[in-house]
């Protein structure tokens, strides 16, 4: 028998830590740590599914599509990363205006 | 208690100090070395529940690939010498994490988890989806390759 609530005050924490590191992050590559790390979070939420015995089929489809969407997604970013740092060999956050400045 | 609830107990510490590594390091090189070390531990800890698929898919998809290209990224921009942490948020943060640790904690109840996912059992469409995403990973990393090396104009 486990403490699932283990896993979920872990994955909570694991969260707050990364919101943090996102909301104070003042480079690109920050945002991308701080992402990975919810990514990692989310990994631990998804834990107690697989104590539901006629879910585990269903469990493992949901942890190999969250990890693969979530790979593809960060992959993106660091796509986007090197184009910025192309186009105008700056990746601090404040260096990103388009689509904000209207607001 | 068993052995391997003390170890899930001490690899959770350890995803938790290492997160906390990756914030207050001022440095992203070690940030991303903190960040790859919370997630082997986040896979360590389905490894002990003995769900060694979803161990592996993090430690080589997430870790293995993602992580390692976080991690070169981060070693290019190394230097960063302004503080990072935004002190104030830290609070708001903490409060929320004990609120909802608190929460967590006193109503949620024990789990006994089922054992081993049975490959051979699932279904042609499991296998189907794992080479489509599979596919579509190599594709973004090609895409990735050929934009650092100038293969798309700007």
């Amino acid at each position: 028998m486990i403490d699932v609530a283990l896993s979920l005050v872990t994955s909570v924490a694991i969260l707050m830590i990364a919101y943090v590191m996102a909301i104070s992050s003042k480079d690109l590559i920050r945002l991308l740590i701080s992402l990975e790390l919810m990514f990692g979070a989310v990994f631990l939420a998804l834990l107690p599914l697989f104590s539901i015995e006629t879910l585990l089929d269903e469990s493992f489809g949901i942890a190999v599509v969250t990890i693969f969407t979530s790979s593809s997604e960060l992959l993106i970013l660091i796509g986007t990363i090197v184009k910025l740092d192309r186009m105008k060999e700056d990746i601090t956050t404040s260096s990103i205006i388009a689509g904000g400045e209207g607001l | 208690m068993p052995i391997e609830v003390y170890a899930i107990f001490l690899l959770s510490a350890f995803a938790v100090i290492s997160a906390v590594g990756s914030l207050i390091t001022t440095d992203n090189f070690y940030a991303a070395l903190y960040m790859a070390l919370t997630l082997v531990t986040i896979a360590g800890i389905y490894a002990l529940m003995n769900l060694q698929e979803i161990f592996i898919l993090i430690t080589f998809i997430f870790v293995g690939a993602i992580g390692i290209v976080t991690v070169s990224l981060a070693a290019v921009y190394k230097f960063r010498p302004s503080r990072q942490l935004s002190k104030l948020w830290l609070i708001p943060s903490a409060l929320t994490v004990v609120i909802l640790g608190y929460v967590l904690y006193t109503k949620v109840t024990y789990i006994a988890l089922v054992g081993r996912i049975n490959l051979s059992g699932l279904g042609l469409e499991y296998f189907l989806l794992i080479s489509a995403l599979v596919s579509l990973i190599v594709l973004l990393m090609l895409s990735i390759l050929s934009i650092s090396r100038g293969g798309i104009s700007d």
